[in-house]
């Protein structure tokens, strides 16, 4: 047995431990992104760099036995810096979108991708739920959103961009159309009270992810229906009335108070104050007028409230929507009563009130010509087609199945299990730290059932060894040298023909989703 | 595509197996053939032996020397040494790419006739800049002058080298003795030719002399240098000699007898120039004095014992070496000691590794003897690849019997019986002379089967290395040898005990072999005597760059900077200010002028932020730009990252990324902080001397001359290197003679006869020539956007 101390903590393990698998014992992750169980450790990641004795050098963990009285730094400013470091170099020549460019346009942060892939294989109880995690107002949206998201669909320039937005609606119509729509499961009432002022699209949302957490609502307008500027702002024709009663009764569905015809001054606003535990200002642009009676400061535009966090400088007092823009889209204003019941929810919970966290992405950015046509190889052929039934109308069922499966699937196969992105997160690494020249797309998709995408790949060489020790014929190589070097199959052959025994475990093995099943992440909806 | 003929490939997997480990030999054998290795080739072998086509795609891609395509007919090297490089390489470069009209990375011109590389050293740097055509040296180049060499190329090729057999007369009576220096830079410098002029006229003449091939003089500044030794033992220095003055150099000095001889050469016009006065000029021009204060100065600090008989012995002369002591050590470690006492004696001696990292050599030698095992190999370093760095292979090439007996002590220490050499492939005349040395001893005992009649046995063979800087690093090494991408590996386990194929294994640099045998004859204590307290006996340096007197130096551990760039190297050339020296190459650091009066040692250099590297001493003056240099060492170890870990694939990259935009005028505040902080995270994470040391350059230049760094960010350059920075401008100076109208390969300058000409800025790439072909020094360089202030004020 050697006895060696990792961050002042003593512990014996026997000889021949490596420093990673010792300080897993003791509870401690040192991440890592090139070694497996199983495989000779390349050390070539060195993401798991540790402090030994006091040396000046760092050691990778994976490769570094432990020797007697080893005295090892894992969990230090110094060691995480460096950690952070190798993670953003290798960001830095990480080509691939963790998430697709659609989801980042749309301010509501809907996963896009996953909810065409669920319709295209006609899972629509699954696309509603996951339209529903972000959008409490799809139906509504689905008629009246301009669709930015939209303008950032890689298919746009190809053949026309899916139609997302349509496709959206197609799943909320159908939905409430059934004899039970669709209804998110609540948190157990935590007994806490929320009022929000304004029953327009910010407030609807905020309530409805509000009381999805598990708070008891109240929603007060002065107007004698809700809807806010859904109604001022939208025509009958482009909004059909009964649409927006019934997303707004499925709403409702969930539980809360709804008083109309409320004006609120200040000492109204006190009065809420006293009573709830937290209150929403949502109240559309006049509310800015009212910000002297609230007792919130204000700028020309709104309300003002902290970026991003929804708090004004009124203890238990949030604003969103126009109140605090001025004036925006509705998808906006629903994404914003969305994230300031995320706020609510950390403020009233005790916890460090951060407003909704951004997931971590890496992004490729703009591919055009020859590229873009790399990257749509092997897509569904179909170009996009309006309702055969008109606009009005909306999609039928093979009509929204045809145009979802046009989706070229931007967004990472390996989304949950990629090691690279898992660690940036919690790192906190950042993508853009060493922006280089970006490479060019490169994708081999002539597996039948493995895509591969170098751009991805870290060179952590696993596949190789794999291929290698299992026989592969051809097999996999590294090319070149230095920066340029790349995992490739020898002799300008494919990857089918490369991995014809372990494709299976060298997906499994791939820390970064560069050998990725082509079918994965069709429909799962855990993030 | 041609079919391709695959008989020679069968023949050599035939000559070298089919093992996985002959796949480097194979390729080299492939492309000495085809001059390129065709897909075919590398197909067949798949079919035909061991060897998988991972295995040999990898390995074939790794190494910068296999090249895919074919090539044209001839190839120009162009070298990017340190030297080269502050002399203006990448200028000459982008001539020769504009002469033979390449375009978009193109590197082959539209008949097939050259095809244009960059090479990391030729070695060759007090020539510099050169560049090297089919083994051609041309030195010395500007920008306007490479439409001439290539012109004199051709012309050379065309005429053939066609020579008559002369007519031989023997001399007779005691023979005088006529030394050439016939290291492979001296025969860049055409001491070849001077060779061969002299043994001609001796041959012709009956001249009463002998001419004898030594190695390095180490004088690179006076090459070719010829040395006349007469019966008496007088000694004649001849420098920079040039074939045609030969003649009559020799026959001044060792007269011919017979007075018909005399008649039968006086037909030569060398005779005749002999009697002139224009030849007396060129005797005396030639004539040096090993008294004469310069030359004085250059060897007078200087201490040879690796070099030892430098500039005496005929390197393959094995009887001369053995009559200048030559194996008498190996035989006192065979004879008189045991291995123990060996690594005792070297351990005294305090010798250290002579690659650079400076490791204590007996405590190296006992790890090996002490690990485990019956099977034990030594290898030789000889992978030298730091640009301006050209000891080993002088050393190789000058004594390969010295390196062949310090491997065999160390051998018999460590309990060794079979060792290689892994030489780059750029140095062939050093494979040559270590192959001949090896054959030759091998015939008389001193390898092979019981040498010297002992029980003990070595066996030596050469491995050649295939152009990756990285194979210098001990266990990319290993790999290389073994066959495989030079990739390097974490350590632990060292080579002592886990190395080539996984047995015990000594690695040394060839420095370090060279000077065993001089501490087993001399004793520890007589070499621990020379040096300073830690870092003890000498260290061989090339020193180059802007320096009145380069060349190879071996001088006691502790001289200080000043000593060498003063004393020995005569200070800077060209009136310039001595700025600063660079020490230890792309693993080095810059050591300023103002910290000059620092002893060289492994201490003290690392101090300084340099290191003592393989040996590699560039002196730099005020016209170079530290940034620049930064840059320079970064691109090239950049370059010659194996690719294996991020903080060096990556992070060397990212580094060179921000010395890009510095150099460009695009630096970003806080990129200084941001550099200096991931060179240090480079440095602490990578696994291997590579990565650990790439940072060196940047950091010990952000240390000493952080204002020009600034300077840069600020958009000034102010040493007026960084092309982005500057300007051309000709001042009123002009008089009109339109040289650099015509000179100019971008017509940027318009034709005006007897009028100031005008640079078109848009137009001009800042190559130089303008500057350079100017003879009224109207031309000069200033920081981008004061031209219209200039024009203002005239």
């Amino acid at each position: 047995m050697t006895k060696i101390t990792i961050d002042n903590r003593e512990l014996e393990v026997p000889a021949g431990t490596t420093v990673l698998g010792a300080a897993r014992q003791l509870g401690i992750e040192i991440p890592s992104l090139c070694y497996r169980e199983g495989c000779d450790a390349s050390a070539s990641c060195l993401v798991c760099v540790v402090k030994i004795n006091g040396n000046a050098r760092l050691a990778p963990a994976c490769a570094t036995a432990v020797e007697e009285g080893m005295m090892i730094e894992s969990e230090t400013a110094e060691v995480h810096a460096a950690r952070r470091t190798a993670l953003e170099l290798l960001l830095s020549d990480h080509l691939g979108d963790c998430l697709a460019p659609c989801f980042f346009s749309c301010p509501a942060e809907m996963d896009i991708p996953v909810m065409l892939r669920q319709i295209a294989a006609g899972d629509l109880r699954g696309a509603i739920a996951t339209v529903k995690r972000d959008i409490a107002l799809p139906a509504v949206l689905g008629r009246i959103c301009p669709a930015p998201c939209e303008k950032a669909c890689r298919r746009r320039e190809l053949d026309g961009a899916v139609a997302i937005c349509l496709l959206k609606r197609f799943v909320a119509d159908v939905d409430l159309a059934t004899a039970e729509p669709y209804l998110p499961v609540c948190e157990t009432a935590s007994g806490r009270k929320v009022a929000i002022l304004g029953g327009g699209p910010t407030g609807l949302a905020a309530a409805y992810y509000l009381a999805r957490a598990g708070y008891a609502c109240t929603i007060l307008d002065e107007n004698a229906e809700l809807g806010g500027r859904l109604l001022r702002e939208t025509t009958p024709e482009e909004l059909p009335r009964e649409v927006l009663a019934a997303e707004i009764a499925q709403i409702a569905r969930l539980g809360m108070e709804v008083q109309l015809n409320r004006k609120i001054n200040a000492a109204a606003f006190n009065d809420l104050c006293g009573r709830f535990d937290a209150v929403l200002i949502a109240a559309g642009h006049a509310a800015r007028e009212q910000a002297d009676a609230f007792g919130v400061a204000a700028t020309t535009k709104g309300i003002h409230v902290e970026h991003g966090i929804f708090r004004t400088d009124r203890p238990k007092v949030f604003a969103a929507g126009t109140a605090v823009r001025g004036k925006s889209m509705v998808v906006r204003s629903a994404a914003d009563g969305k994230e300031a019941a995320a706020a609510i929810d950390q403020f009233l919970r005790g916890a460090t009130v951060t407003g909704q966290i951004r997931p971590f992405t890496t992004k490729i950015g703009r591919m055009e010509g020859e590229e873009l046509l790399r990257f749509a190889e092997g897509a569904a052929p179909d170009t996009r087609e309006e309702p055969t039934g008109g606009l009005a109308e909306g999609y039928v069922p093979d009509e929204a199945a045809s145009q979802a499966v046009r989706c070229l699937h931007c967004d990472c196969r390996g989304l949950h299990a990629c090691k690279l992105r898992k660690y940036s997160a919690i790192y906190g690494a950042d993508p853009k730290r060493f922006k280089g020249h970006r490479r060019a797309f490169v994708q081999d998709a002539q597996h039948a059932e493995v895509l591969f995408e170098p751009g991805k790949c870290i060179d952590c060489g696993l596949c190789i060894q794999i291929a290698a020790k299992a026989g592969e014929e051809i097999g996999l190589t590294f090319v070149g040298r230095g920066f340029d070097v790349r995992v490739a199959v020898p002799l300008d052959r494919h990857l089918g023909e490369a991995l014809q025994k372990v494709a299976a475990e060298c997906v499994a093995a791939c820390p970064t989703a560069a050998l990725a099943w082509k079918a994965s992440r069709g429909v799962d909806l855990a993030d | 595509m041609p079919e391709i003929d695959l008989q020679f490939v069968d023949e050599a997997i035939a000559r070298l197996g089919n093992r996985r480990d002959v796949v480097i030999p194979l390729l080299q054998a492939i492309q000495g053939h085809y001059r390129y290795v065709p897909r075919e080739a590398i197909e067949w072998i798949c079919l035909q032996t061991e060897i998988t086509p991972a295995d040999i795609t990898g390995v074939a891609t790794f190494y910068t020397q296999f090249r895919h395509r074919p090539v044209g007919k001839y190839i120009i090297s162009v070298c990017h040494g340190t030297a080269c490089h502050v002399k203006g390489a990448s200028l000459v470069q982008d001539a020769l790419a504009r002469q033979l009209h390449l375009q978009n990375g193109e590197d082959t011109d539209s008949e097939g006739l050259f095809t244009l590389e960059k090479v990391a050293c030729l070695g060759c740097c007090t020539l510099a800049p050169v560049i090297q055509i089919d083994g051609v040296t041309y030195g010395h180049l500007a920008p306007a002058m490479v439409g001439e060499v290539l012109h004199d190329f051709l012309e050379r090729h065309q005429n053939g080298a066609v020579r008559k057999a002369a007519k031989i007369v023997k001399p007779s009576g005691e023979l005088g003795e006529i030394r050439v220096g016939l290291g492979s830079c001296c025969v860049a410098q055409g001491s070849g030719q001077v060779h061969e002029r002299i043994e001609r006229v001796l041959a012709e003449t009956g001249a009463p002399a002998a001419v004898k091939r030594v190695g390095c003089v180490g004088m690179c500044h006076q090459t070719p240098l010829v040395e006349l030794v007469s019966p008496g033992g007088k000694v004649k220095l001849f420098s920079k000699v040039n074939a045609d003055d030969a003649p009559a150099i020799v026959l001044k000095t060792f007269k011919p007898k017979g007075l018909h001889r005399r008649i039968a050469y006086s037909v030569s016009r060398f005779l005749d120039r002999l009697a002139s006065d224009e030849t007396g000029d060129s005797l005396a021009r030639h004539a040096i004095d090993a008294r004469d204060p310069p030359v004085c100065a250059f060897l007078g600090p200087q201490k040879h014992l690796a070099t030892e008989y430098c500039g005496q012995i005929d390197p393959t002369d094995l009887d001369e070496y053995l009559r200048h002591d030559g194996f008498k050590a190996l035989r006192r470690a065979i004879e008189e000691l045991s291995p123990e006492k060996i690594i005792a004696e070297i351990d005294l001696s305090g010798l250290r590794g002579r690659g650079g990292a400076g490791f204590p050599s007996g405590k190296k030698w006992a790890a090996v003897r002490a690990a485990a095992g019956e099977l034990k190999y030594v290898l030789c370093n000889g992978d030298e690849g730091d640009p301006g760095a050209f000891m080993d292979r002088m050393l190789l090439e000058s004594f390969p019997y010295r390196i062949i007996e310090g491997m065999a002590i160390a051998a018999r220490a460590v309990g060794a019986g079979e060792g290689f050499f892994y030489i780059r492939a750029e140095y062939p005349l050093a494979v040559k002379r270590i192959r001949e040395a090896i054959e030759i001893c091998e015939r008389r005992g001193f390898l092979g089967e019981k040498i010297v009649d002992s029980d003990f046995s070595l066996r030596l063979s050469i491995k050649e290395g295939a152009g990756a800087f990285v194979c210098g690093e001990e266990t990319a090494l290993i790999a290389s040898i073994e066959g495989r991408r030079g990739m390097p590996r974490l350590r632990p386990p060292f080579p002592a005990q886990c190395g080539l194929w996984q047995k015990p294994t000594l690695v040394n640099n060839v420095e370090t072999y060279a000077l065993v045998p001089w501490i087993l004859r001399n004793g520890a204590k007589s070499f621990a005597a020379l040096g300073t307290a830690a870092s003890k006996g000498t260290k061989v340096f090339a020193l180059a760059g802007k320096i009145r007197r380069g060349g190879l130096i071996e001088v006691p551990m502790g001289v200080t900077v000043a000593q060498v760039v003063e004393e020995i190297g005569g200070g800077v050339a060209g009136g310039r200010k001595f700025k600063a020296v660079q020490i230890g190459g792309p693993s080095g650091g810059c050591v300023p002028a103002e910290l000059a009066e620092t002893p060289i040692d492994y201490e003290k250099l690392a101090e300084m932020g340099a290191i003592m590297g393989s040996g590699g001493l560039v002196v730099l003056d005020d016209a170079d730009c530290m940034v620049d240099i930064a840059r320079y060492f970064l691109r090239f170890t950049q370059d010659h990252s194996c690719g294996k870990c991020t903080f060096c694939r990556i992070g060397t990259r990212r580094m060179l990324d921000i010395l890009d935009r510095i150099c460009e005028g695009h630096g970003k505040h806080g990129d200084l902080e941001l550099l200096d902080e991931l060179a240090r995270q480079v440095s602490a994470g990578s696994i291997c001397g590579l990565g650990r040391t790439a940072p060196n350059p940047v950091l010990s230049t952000l240390r000493y001359f952080r204002a020009e760094y600034e300077a840069h960010l600020a958009g000034r350059c102010p040493s007026g290197k960084c092309k982005a920075l500057i300007d051309y401008r000709i001042t009123d100076d002009c008089i009109g003679c339109t040289l650099c109208a015509q000179q100019c390969p971008v017509d940027a300058i318009p034709f005006a006869p007897y009028q100031k000409h005008a640079i078109d800025l848009e137009k001009c790439t800042r190559c130089d020539t303008c500057l350079q072909i100017c003879p009224e020094k109207a031309v000069v360089v200033e920081p981008k956007g004061e031209g219209g202030r200039g024009k203002a004020e005239g």
